[in-house]
């Protein structure tokens, strides 16, 4: 082959290489950019005044007459709108019958409208739901529910084709009557009737949900993930290191021992839903472990599923202890028992821990497996021991659960991009723990 | 070793079991908000109480319910034959309690200009006897055919009520997982159409007259919409007087029960009363 030829090929080669880490790297940022700012979007944002109402309410949090003196100020705000309201219904009851009926389901919609947005009407029976008993809470959320009240979303469908999407000023509607200057308060005066200020929520980490996640935080479900991952490793980790030093210490080459072989890294191909099902058949259908869900079964499933990985790290760690080192303990006249605790382990440890963590964080992440075993949409905590018999929230099920299946996934999205951030961050954070056993480990193996 | 720690494991379970009131409920995603709520409402006036409610399926909440693993199965519909059997076998005796009507409107895309169909053309577009829009007065658009997985309980009664027994559901009908799932399809997709509880209809979609019917409280009660079913709570045996699942579900009568239920946007056992 020409040299020119060669340098050309070993060029584009480079050039390849380079591209598909340019590649990556734009794909990691595009994908993690979105969660990292909107996840923030849960911890730091512009509370309302209804926000500090409910978390003084619902949580005790707060300086009660500083929020009082707030709210009176909030309640001077929005007296223009509440009087025009009362009086736009006195004038209702005046309006021709046929007027009256074209009126009456455009005013309801606006009312629902401003309830949603400020909280229940004053002197009004309170609801129920915590949701319904107080206005936006996030100015985001209270800008764009703005335009709800002040535009309505018509379909237009004279063409042929599909309809097309009109925004109609509601005011229009009511020009002429006490409601017409309620829009152009609520545009301009929004702010002093909700008095946005910059929170931070540091505590969305620990608190429990308000009204299925309407409010509050994620405390329940970043808890059930710990107990989950911590159990499960309890489980997996003397099981797959003793497993480990077996093949490689004491295990005859032969037969069994490849069937064996072969049989645990099949178990690390088995998809994570088939574990689920596993988990449910064997350990509370058939041996019980805890009657229905609970932290132990799924655990116990979870345990299954990385015990592949933390038995091919521990073989790695324990085959690269250098050979040196066993010999010179059983010329000294050391057992293999002996010699495997003080000697070899003590040297492989580190290496085992980077599987533990990395085998960690996959099953803090994983879903398939509890979704039958452990995981609930809405629970309680209690303390460790007890929890083990009980199940949970955890937060890889419980993102799904409120990204697809919760009632009103729209108004929610702050949390479940918070819950996504909280995820990923929980399992970068074990995996740079790994990062940084392995770079002390070569550190000493190599001085 | 193991087996001993798991036997420790279970004494200590039913100790603290016993100790606390503990109780699970499983099933229907539609149920699911009462359920939810309901439990919220309970634990807040009763500290003690643990309540955990799953959102699994119809389905799977009968089959909770049969295995032991549920104390409450919510179902968004009836029980089975063959379930009632299995539950009979086992020496499992199913009680339902109403907790909710509910009306299944049928969603499009509100960029769709139809306004209404018939039963009869619903189970058209299902079976795939009618793939285009302009077929119902639409406009020249592929229809979406998006339905509950067949484990729900939705998917049984719009099954029962639409298909009936000789129609069946087109194989190129798209499968979701949960009332949610659907309705965030069809709010995305022009040519869409799908079906879910009232609790999850709000103006992103668009809800279809049907047989000139607008899905409404008032229409469920007096069963002039035609997709309409009560949905249910099934305990094993009636709950003992004064048990914490007889005092859990006696709030469905209750006042504070019922506006429960009606925020969420279902139609409360009471109304029918109030009316």
């Amino acid at each position: 082959m020409r040299l020119s030829t060669r340098k050309l090929l070993d060029k584009s080669f480079t050039f390849c290489a380079v591209m598909a880490v340019v590649v990556l790297t734009a794909f990691l940022i595009f994908v993690l950019a979105p969660i990292f700012v909107r996840g923030c979007g849960a911890y730091v944002f512009r509370g309302t005044v209804e926000y500090r109402r409910m978390m003084l309410d619902q949580f005790g949090r707060g300086d009660e007459v500083a929020l009082a003196r707030e709210i009176a100020l909030a309640q001077t705000a929005r007296q223009p709108v509440y009087s025009a309201v009362t009086a736009f219904e006195a004038e209702l009851k005046q309006m021709p019958a046929a007027r009256r009926r074209e009126m009456r389901p455009l005013f309801k919609v606006v009312r629902e409208g401003l309830e949603l947005l400020l909280g229940p009407e004053p002197g009004k029976p309170l609801p129920t739901l915590p949701r319904m008993l107080y206005g936006q809470t996030r100015w985001d959320g209270a800008r764009r529910h703005l335009k709800h009240v002040l535009y309505e979303v018509q379909w237009d469908y004279s063409d042929d084709d599909d309809g097309v999407r009109v925004l109609a000023p509601r005011k229009p509607f009511f020009a002429g009557t006490a409601l017409e200057p309620i829009f152009d308060l609520l545009e301009n005066d929004l702010d002093r009737m909700l008095n946005p200020r910059l929170t931070f929520y540091g505590r969305f980490l620990t608190d429990k949900s308000v009204d299925a996640h309407f409010f509050g935080g994620i405390g329940p479900e970043v808890m059930g993930t710990i107990y989950l991952a911590l159990t499960a490793m309890l489980i997996a980790v003397p099981l797959g290191v003793v497993a480990a030093i077996y093949f490689q210490e004491y295990a005859e080459g032969g037969a069994v021992m490849t069937f064996l072989r072969s049989c645990v890294n099949t178990l690390a191909g088995v998809p994570s839903i088939v574990f689920g099902l596993f988990g449910l058949a064997f350990f509370i259908n058939t041996i019980k472990v805890s009657q229905g869900k609970s932290v132990l079964a799924g655990a116990l499933t979870l345990a299954l599923l990385v015990l592949p990985t933390v038995i091919r790290a521990s073989e790695e760690a324990i085959a690269a202890v250098p050979r040196a080192y066993k010999e010179g303990a059983l010329a000294l006249g050391a057992g293999q028992w002996r010699t495997v605790l003080t000697i070899i382990l003590p040297a492989a440890l580190p290496g085992i821990l980077t599987g533990v963590v990395i085998s960690m964080g996959r099953a803090a992440g994983e879903t398939a497996p509890i979704i039958f075993t452990a995981a609930v949409s809405v629970g309680k905590l209690s303390r460790p021991l007890k929890m083990l018999f009980r199940d949970t929230p955890a937060l890889s099920w419980n993102l799904y659960n409120i990204c697809t299946e919760h009632e009103a996934v729209d108004r929610i999205r702050h949390v479940q991009y918070g819950m996504a951030l909280t995820l990923v961050v929980l399992v970068l954070a074990l995996n740079l723990v790994a990062i940084l056993i392995r770079a002390r480990v070569s550190k000493r193996l190599k001085g | 070793m193991k087996k001993s720690i798991l036997t420790a494991g279970l004494i200590i379970g039913s100790l603290t079991v016993n100790a606390e009131q503990k109780m699970v409920m499983d099933g229907s995603t539609t149920v699911g908000p009462i359920a939810k709520a309901f439990a919220e409402y309970y634990m807040r006036e009763n500290p003690g109480v643990n309540i955990s409610v799953s959102e699994s399926g119809s389905g799977n909440g009968a089959k909770s319910l049969l295995n032991g693993n549920c104390d409450i199965a919510n179902l968004s519909r009836d029980l089975k034959d063959s379930e009632q059997q299995a539950m009979k076998d086992k020496g499992v005796n199913p009680v339902k309690h109403v907790v909710a009507f509910d009306a299944l409107p049928v969603i499009v895309h509100p960029s769709n200009r139809v306004k209404g169909l018939t039963i009869g053309q619903v189970r058209d577009i299902y079976s795939g006897k009618i793939t285009n829009w302009k077929e119902v007065g639409g406009s020249d658009r592929k229809i979406v055919v998006v339905s509950r997985e067949t484990n729900s309980g939705t998917f049984e009664t719009f099954s029962e009520l639409v298909m009936g027994k000789d129609a069946r559901i087109s194989s190129k009908t798209e499968y979701a997982g949960s009332n949610g799932a659907v309705r965030q399809r069809v709010q995305m997709t022009k040519g869409a159409i799908g079906y879910a509880g009232l609790g999850f209809v709000d103006r992103s979609v668009k809800a279809l007259e049907i047989n000139g019917v607008m899905p409404c409280v008032q229409c469920v009660l007096d069963k002039t919409y035609p997709l309409a079913r009560e949905l249910f709570m099934f305990t094993d045996g009636e709950p003992r007087k004064g048990s914490l699942a007889a005092r859990f579900l006696a709030l469905i009568n209750t006042e504070k029960g019922c506006e429960i239920v009606e925020e969420i946007g279902y139609v409360p056992v009471n109304a029918a009363m109030r009316k």
